[in-house]
């Protein structure tokens, strides 16, 4: 009797698997399991996160009073500044598209940002993703940018309605259109596999041989490529070595992404 | 039933608990909490209840984890259920022994098991991506076998909290040793 349930059960199960394979084999059926499976841990992973925060704060110490006047005070201040460099680079673009504009080249648009936290890293060993509290619901698509205001985080790869995830410039499969600074060199910023003892490691491949790249100088995404505007820090070189068939630049990532907790999504502005 | 149930609700939350357990410090190996839900339903339950685990822990790994980039899946929706199958096939092998009261099967199994499944997911991922790395340094040995020894040490914890809520819904995993008393 207990053999007999034993093949069924086998039966079933390889006939479940094969449903599985079949209906998960299109790249889009396992988007949407992702999508469906990260909204329904996302509650989840967001009262954590705030729970986590909070025990943080927690460790680290209540503030005064005064000490709490003095950051409003000094934020304050920082906020008049941001404005004001603000408008005037908003200045800036628009001359600038009235002179693109003018020699006929395609008007700049200017970029959304949308805020967004991050609730969850990754648990699995091998790839290096984090999970964001946006989603669809605040306009977020696969393949949106994500940055913060010190560089180039990744782009989100699933998104659910109140959730996404974003795929780190550290990981193997995140490849960034890039172009160095005080050079004509272009060539793919791409992550390593293994970091180097937890420290995220990216670098920069098919460079000329000739590239001879100094330590310090900086990498930003050229554009090319579609997904990352232009001009978007993503780290500076530390070191250059020749291969077989191209120079290679290790380089330090603008952004600490192993400590980052707030990022932005780029969203480009509608027409 | 209610047994399984509970093994169940523990996958899950195991699933998202995984996210707030950071890499373990110099080794950067991974709390794999799910397999170790799995592994221990493997011994507990019979053939049909350990597929049905399987099945259930397959699908919630790869949803988490596959990754999907520029319109291309990386590895398949599903690798991971045959996984654990498989792995969960050998361990209730070894049943007979865990019913007669041999708890640190479950312990070896457990780790030896997990590293197996983080070699496997590094392997599809060197043979997938392009072109061919076979890095085997001394980090990478680390992710991997660290990643069982955590689940060896681990193991003794999950399998006693799990024979006692077993023991409160009254099932009884390792009947040999007679776990419930009649």
């Amino acid at each position: 009797m207990r053999q007999r349930t034993n093949i069924i059960a086998g039966a079933v199960f390889v006939l479940l698997v094969i449903a599985t394979f079949i209906v998960l084999g299109q790249g889009r059926n396992t988007q949407r399991l992702q999508a469906g499976f990260l909204g329904m841990i996302q509650p989840f992973l967001k009262h954590g996160s705030s729970l986590d925060r909070k025990l943080t704060e927690l460790r680290e110490g209540l503030k005064s009073l005064k000490q709490l006047e003095e950051e409003n005070k000094r934020l304050t201040i920082a906020n008049k500044e941001l404005s004001a460099t603000n408008q005037t680079l908003r200045g800036f673009e628009t001359e600038n598209n009235r002179l693109r504009k003018a020699l006929g080249y395609r008007e700049n648009f200017p970029f959304q940002l949308m805020p967004a936290r991050i609730i969850a890293r990754d648990a699995s060993t091998w790839y290096q993703t984090v999970k964001i509290d946006r989603g669809s619901e605040e306009a977020i698509e696969p393949d949106m940018p994500v940055i913060t205001e010190e560089g180039l985080v990744g782009k989100t790869t699933v998104v659910s309605e109140h959730a996404a995830t974003v795929i780190l410039i550290s990981d193997e499969n995140c490849r960034v259109a890039a172009a160095v600074e005080g050079s004509s060199e272009k060539g793919i910023v791409r992550g390593e596999r293994v970091s180097n003892y937890g420290i995220p490691v990216i670098g920069l491949g098919f460079l000329t041989k000739l590239a001879n790249l100094q330590p310090g100088q900086k990498v930003y995404t050229s554009g090319m490529g579609g997904v990352f505007p232009s001009g978007v820090l993503i780290g500076a070189v530390r070191d250059f070595k020749v291969r077989e068939l191209d120079g290679y630049a290790t380089l330090v990532p603008a952004v600490d992404l192993s400590t980052i907790d707030d990022v932005f999504v780029v969203i480009s502005e509608t027409k | 039933m209610i047994f399984f149930g509970i093994l169940l609700v523990t996958m899950f939350v195991a699933a998202v608990a995984q996210h707030f357990i950071g890499p373990v410090p110099f080794i950067f190996a991974r709390v794999m909490l799910v397999p170790m839900v799995m592994f221990y339903g493997a011994l507990a339950l019979p053939l049909p209840g350990m597929l049905a685990l399987a099945f259930v822990g397959g699908l919630m790994n790869d949803a988490l984890n596959t990754q999907y980039s520029d319109g291309v899946v990386e590895i398949a929706a599903g690798w991971s259920i045959i996984l654990y199958a498989g792995l969960g096939t050998i361990m209730s092998g070894f049943r007979p022994l865990f019913q007669r009261g041999r708890w640190e099967i479950h312990c070896l199994l457990s780790g030896i098991c997990t590293s197996f499944i983080v070699l496997a997911e590094y392997l599809m991922i060197t043979i997938r991506r392009q072109p061919v790395q076979l890095v085997f340094n001394e980090q990478v040995w680390w992710r991997i076998g660290g990643a069982g020894l955590i689940a060896a040490f681990l193991s003794p914890l999950i399998f006693f909290l799990f024979n006692y809520l077993a023991a409160l819904t009254g099932y009884d995993p390792q009947p040999e040793r007679g776990l419930i008393k009649r």
